[in-house]
């Protein structure tokens, strides 16, 4: 698709179409002025020849008619540049969505494709009862897979329309993220976890529990999955600035080039590049998370010193000690 | 028809589970199979195991699929590949295609269509090799020799007479101008000229590609430092282009 538009014709390319529109709009500004200005000679002409009094005839309304001219013109050009951006706009967004398509059909094409794939082995061959469970447990696997892509589809739907379900509910952060990682350990094998508070203290805040758990499982599956060290790990540090919390969520992994740093946080967007399929996932994951600080008050900053030199996501929520 | 000897296939597939799946039918069918679950290990393999059939996955980590499938190429023009892709788009079948897949099927894919398929790849590569020596095919597309400015490569001798008489090439450099040849007027970029022409991946020296340009470019050049042939474009890589003679 987008090689489709890059090869369309360059007099169709919005930027060209744009400055044409301008300079035609500005020359019939020009002409209409001049032309103006000749029939108002040429009136002057007339009104003298045949001795008619001029002042009521033309009065000195000159300019005016040019003010209002101008005037008509400002406003087709305003709308001419807001349509553009507009467009502009709505292109990136296509771009993006037709990146989100490729990917996300891939995420949701592989289940199905293994699901398929026993299924049909199952009802050609005849296995014994241990080979069939760990084909079935594969299976089950695959279903796993296919409703966690579902759901996250389903809650960034629920989060844009701002229906979270769940009330919120004051919670201990530390505790909560403990627990989190205790419930959910086996999604984070060979991994290595540490929560680090060198405070000591607790950190009760507002906290919609279900949602805050999606942040967590999102930035430390994130960690997990953009890693190629041999032992991934991922350091919590909990620590309090000011009138800020800060939770860093510090990495090995791959690391983010510094022009991607805001990049990433955009809906369907996926660092790695599309043609050479480095490129995978949903593009969902961190705009949730993002979305998610947000309803909670507060922010997330990526940070990294570069490629193979991890990745450090900080949650920013405003805290009074 | 009888063959004492099973058929190996070669499965380069990252999804553990399709793999596995893909093993087990191919296995009941009665062939040898060996699973690669990313694209280097897929090539080595390929090399070690001269496999009668490769299954190829697209989206693959580190070199993807397309890659290895021109990796592949470079060498072996016989060896029927059959792509196994999520991705269905008529682009992304004309694209395999023409990088000279044998086959395309989608996925998710119907196991019995799979199975039939793959039997007819391996019967057709068995006639082309009855029907004579198989080193008497040439195995790539390619001219044996090439002839571009003052200068003319034969792949077949491994040697090159430019301007400074024969030079005999080595085995990877013979690779590169393959790669270089087969795009020819195509910019490449250096991970896909690593990815293909070694089967590297990652952040791994891609200055290792700017030393063989710089080989390149005396043997070949004028004058080395204003290169018409093996020109360098500003973050993306090289192009390699001539005048037809």
């Amino acid at each position: 698709m987008e090689r489709a538009i890059t090869r369309t014709k360059w007099f169709f390319h919005p930027i060209f179409i744009f400055i044409f529109s301008i300079v035609a709009l500005a020359m019939s500004l020009v002409l209409y002025i001049y032309w103006y200005m000749e029939v108002s000679a040429g009136l002057k002409e007339v009104a003298r020849k045949f001795n008619l009094d001029h002042g009521q005839l033309l009065a000195s309304e000159t300019w005016v008619v040019i003010l209002i001219l101008s005037i008509l013109v400002g406003i087709i050009l305003v709308g001419i540049f807001i349509i553009f951006v507009y467009n502009q706009k709505i292109i990136q967004l296509y771009r993006l969505q037709h990146n989100f398509i490729n990917n996300f059909t891939h995420e949701l094409k592989t289940p199905v494709t293994s699901l398929k794939l026993y299924l049909e082995t199952f009802m050609k061959h005849e296995f014994s009862r241990d080979d069939q469970l760990t084909y079935l447990d594969y299976m089950v696997q695959d279903v796993g897979r296919l409703s966690e892509n579902i759901n996250r589809i389903l809650n960034l739907a629920r989060i844009e329309s701002k229906i979270y379900g769940e009330e919120f509910v004051v919670a201990d952060l530390v505790a909560t993220v403990e627990q989190f990682i205790t419930n959910n350990d086996h999604l984070f094998p060979n991994c290595e976890i540490n929560i680090h508070n060198s405070s000591g203290r607790s950190f009760a805040y507002r906290i919609n529990l279900s949602l805050f758990e999606m942040l967590l499982m999102n930035l430390i599956t994130n960690g997990v999955k953009y890693n190629e060290s041999e032992k991934p790990s991922i350091d919590i540090t909990f620590k309090l600035y000011h009138r800020r919390l800060h939770i860093r969520f510090k990495d090995n992994g791959i690391g983010i080039e510094k022009t991607e740093f805001k990049k990433i946080f955009k809906k369907f967007y996926q660092s790695g590049q599309a043609d050479d399929m480095t490129a995978r996932g949903s593009g969902l994951g961190l705009h949730l998370v993002q979305n998610i600080a947000r309803i909670h008050k507060g922010k997330v900053v990526a940070q990294s010193k570069g490629r193979g030199k991890g990745s450090v996501f900080t949650v920013m929520l405003p805290f009074k000690s | 028809m009888k063959n004492i000897e099973k058929k190996r296939v070669l499965v380069i597939e990252d999804e553990n589970h399709i793999a596995e799946g893909l093993k087990l039918n191919l296995a009941l069918q009665g062939y040898d199979v060996i699973i690669a679950p990313d694209g280097v290990s897929g090539l080595n393999q390929w090399k070690k195991w001269q496999p009668d059939l490769i299954i190829l996955d697209i989206m693959l980590p580190g070199i993807d699929g397309f890659s290895v499938l021109q990796s592949i190429r470079l060498e072996d023009e016989q060896v029927p590949i059959l792509i196994l892709s999520a991705k269905s788009a008529s682009d992304d079948k004309v694209k395999g295609l023409s990088y000279g897949v044998d086959d395309y099927l989608a996925k998710p894919f119907n196991l019995e269509e799979l199975l039939l398929r793959v039997e007819r790849l391996l019967t057709h590569a068995s006639w082309y090799r009855k029907n004579g020596d198989p080193s008497e095919i040439e195995p790539f597309s390619l001219a044996k020799t090439y002839t571009f400015g003052g200068n003319r490569i034969d792949f077949e001798l491994s040697v090159a007479y430019c301007k400074c008489g024969e030079i005999c090439l080595t085995e990877q450099e013979v690779r590169l101008l393959k790669l270089f040849v087969a795009n020819k007027g195509k910019p490449i970029s250096r991970s896909k000229l690593l990815g293909i022409g070694w089967g590297y991946t990652g952040s791994m020296t891609t200055r290792t590609v700017d030393n063989f340009i710089v080989r390149f470019r005396k043997y070949f050049e004028d004058d080395p430092k204003k290169p018409i042939y093996f020109k360098s474009l500003r973050s993306v890589g090289y192009i390699f282009d001539h005048d037809s003679n």
